[in-house]
């Protein structure tokens, strides 16, 4: 057996450092000494150095903290994809399940009136919930639930919803979904300690679930049917994965909108440090996508000078290279 | 005669409206290694999925141990009854000793970690089929015979009492075909493991088996040790091929030679 214990450690040590990185980067200037200041407390001394105080600990802290839960929770749930489908191609999305919490989010910015900023996250979780239990019936049959047919229902079903979030955004009143073409492409700038407090529990208790199903997962990498005969209760680790992942998957869509091939391509990248078995695999992919959304994140303020990108369209960039080396390497194999 | 580790009354099966098995009746003793013989798509896998739980027959009784399949939870079954299939997975990302670990899953709880006897036994299960020095591979870096052992490996490392095997020798050359069958009878030897292998290796099944049954049209036609069930008749009538039945000069078993058509 490796031993992978240190290179968790490594990763521990690196989302860390990241946050750290992140408290130092921006476009308004604050100096090294005023952000260890804020830090540790220290009175700030005069009005810009509580400016940069509340720069450092109400904007850029939370943002951080924020793409570290939203990082590693796209990515353990797309390691439980992967597993679930015994797809490598598998992430998040594949399901239908962020379209559905994209929906439900445009949904609450449409119809409530005012400022609705409040019940949208919640909006977002409802919608990824649906869409995530319509797939899962449609693909249910009398003899369980079959990874073919999931596929292809959360393709249909999410093609479906991409094609209704592009109507909603077409429909929409002018002015009425401000932000909404930033929040499609993913945006950690929602991030305040509020919206940290409220995301916290439910990635860490996701998290923890599918940690614990993790020889479970290890298990359905033989088949539905050796894994049974294995003595694994197939169908009911199925059920608690898919509901596990998406839940995770809509309730990070909900606070940061639509950020694209972390889920996919972290598990690869997690895989290749610690290898396939999921007890250190979760860890591991939780913390390198932590890291990894931090860095973006920072890549997406650093890039221009005037404005910034969104995060998807950092990870995007990064990450389609990436899947087409993996269809290449595969020879092209599905 | 010992107790019945699997028995099978009036067993009747059939995928949509095409009836495979019409009354299969048939029992494994304790410590008894039985070979399943019948032509392709007589329904021995059908029947090796009807004894491990992943289908229920249609009509009749099934029982592992004196309990129908179904009433066992998944662990407690996968303790008493391991199954190698015949097609071990070639693109696992595991290495060999991490897959023949998974083995030790009915025994270690679904969110427990691995023990000291978990390891020993893994070992142990790696030591019997010869794979101590292929641990770290990859299965894809195996042959296809080091990769059928490992899938033994991991049946062995479940340490269940009752073994089935669906055509385990499917895709591997005569060598590995007798290097299975020997761990097989080590097996039955030294730990007392009853098992039910399903095969089309007439002659070697003839070598190493103690009884064979031959199924054949929905049913089992015949029963036996090996002299009696492998005869010309019931080899024709089965497969519709004609034979020889003589005994091999250096072990005195049934030899099955097929005769070209004339």
């Amino acid at each position: 057996m490796r031993r992978t214990g240190p290179v968790i450690g490594l990763l521990g040590a690196a989302a860390v450092g990241a946050i750290l990185l992140s408290l130092f980067t921006g476009p308004a200037a604050v100096s090294f000494r005023q952000v260890l200041d804020a830090l540790a407390g220290r009175a700030a001394s005069g009005p810009s150095g509580e400016t940069a105080e509340r720069i450092v600990l109400s904007l850029r802290l939370p943002r951080a903290l924020l793409g570290f839960l939203v990082g590693g929770a796209l990515s353990s749930s797309g390691v439980a994809f992967q597993a679930l489908l015994r797809n490598p191609l598998a992430d998040p999305y594949i399901l239908g399940v962020s379209a559905g919490a994209a929906v439900g989010a445009l949904t609450a910015a449409l119809l409530l009136p005012g400022d609705a900023f409040l019940p949208l996250p919640f909006c977002a979780f409802l919608g990824a919930a649906l869409a995530a239990s319509a797939v899962f019936l449609l693909a249910r049959r009398r003899s369980g639930v079959s990874r073919e047919r999931l596929i292809l229902m959360g393709v249909i079903v999410g093609a479906f919803l991409n094609a209704f979030i592009m109507l909603m955004v077409a429909l929409a009143p002018p002015g009425r979904i401000p932000g909404a073409v930033y929040w499609l492409m993913g945006d950690l700038g929602l991030g305040t300690p509020r919206r940290v407090g409220v995301l916290l529990p439910y990635v860490a208790a996701g998290t923890t679930v599918l940690f614990l199903l993790s020889r479970g997962l290890d298990l359905m990498l033989l088949g539905d049917a050796a894994a049974f005969q294995a003595g694994l209760p197939v169908e009911k680790v199925k059920a608690a994965t898919y509901v596990t992942a998406s839940l995770l998957a809509g309730c990070v869509v909900a606070v940061s909108g639509l950020i694209g091939f972390v889920g996919l391509i972290v598990p690869h990248g997690a895989r290749v440090l610690v290898g396939s078995g999921h007890r250190r695999l979760v860890p591991a992919a939780f913390l390198l996508g932590a890291t990894f959304l931090v860095l973006a994140d920072i890549a997406a303020r650093s890039v221009s000078p005037s404005g910034e990108l969104p995060v998807g369209a950092v990870t995007a960039l990064s990450g389609a290279p990436f899947f087409l080396y993996l269809l290449r390497r595969d020879g092209g194999k599905p | 005669m010992s107790a019945q580790v699997l028995s099978a009354k009036g067993v009747r099966f059939r995928y949509r409206e095409k009836e495979v098995l019409s009354g299969v009746d048939l029992d494994v003793g304790d410590g008894e290694v039985a070979i399943l013989l019948g032509p392709n798509g007589v329904g021995k896998s059908t029947l090796l999925k009807i004894f491990s739980g992943l289908l229920a027959p249609h009509s009749g009784e099934v029982a592992l141990l004196g309990r129908p399949p179904a009433s066992y939870g998944r662990r407690e079954m996968a303790r008493l009854l391991s199954v190698v299939g015949q097609d071990p997975p070639v693109d696992f990302p595991m290495s060999v000793e991490e897959y023949v670990a998974l083995g030790r899953f009915p025994h270690q709880g679904l969110f427990g970690g691995s023990t000291a006897e978990d390891r020993r036994e893994a070992g142990r299960a790696l030591e019997m089929c010869g794979l101590l020095d292929l641990r770290s591979r990859t299965l894809g870096e195996l042959s296809a015979g080091e990769r059928q052992r490992g899938t033994v490996a991991r049946a062995i490392c479940q340490g269940a009492k009752v073994m089935l095997l669906d055509e385990p020798t499917a895709f591997l050359d005569i060598y590995h075909r007798v290097e299975f069958y020997e761990i097989v009878s080590r097996l039955s030897g030294e730990c007392g493991i009853s098992a039910l292998v399903a095969s089309h290796d007439l002659s070697l099944c003839a070598e190493y088996g103690e009884r064979i049954l031959l199924l054949s049209a929905g049913r089992v036609m015949a029963s036996g040790k090996p002299e009696e069930v492998l005869t010309p008749e019931n080899v024709r009538e089965a497969y519709g091929v004609e034979v020889t039945c003589d005994r091999n000069p250096a072990t005195g078993a049934v030899r099955v030679t097929p005769l070209r058509r004339r």
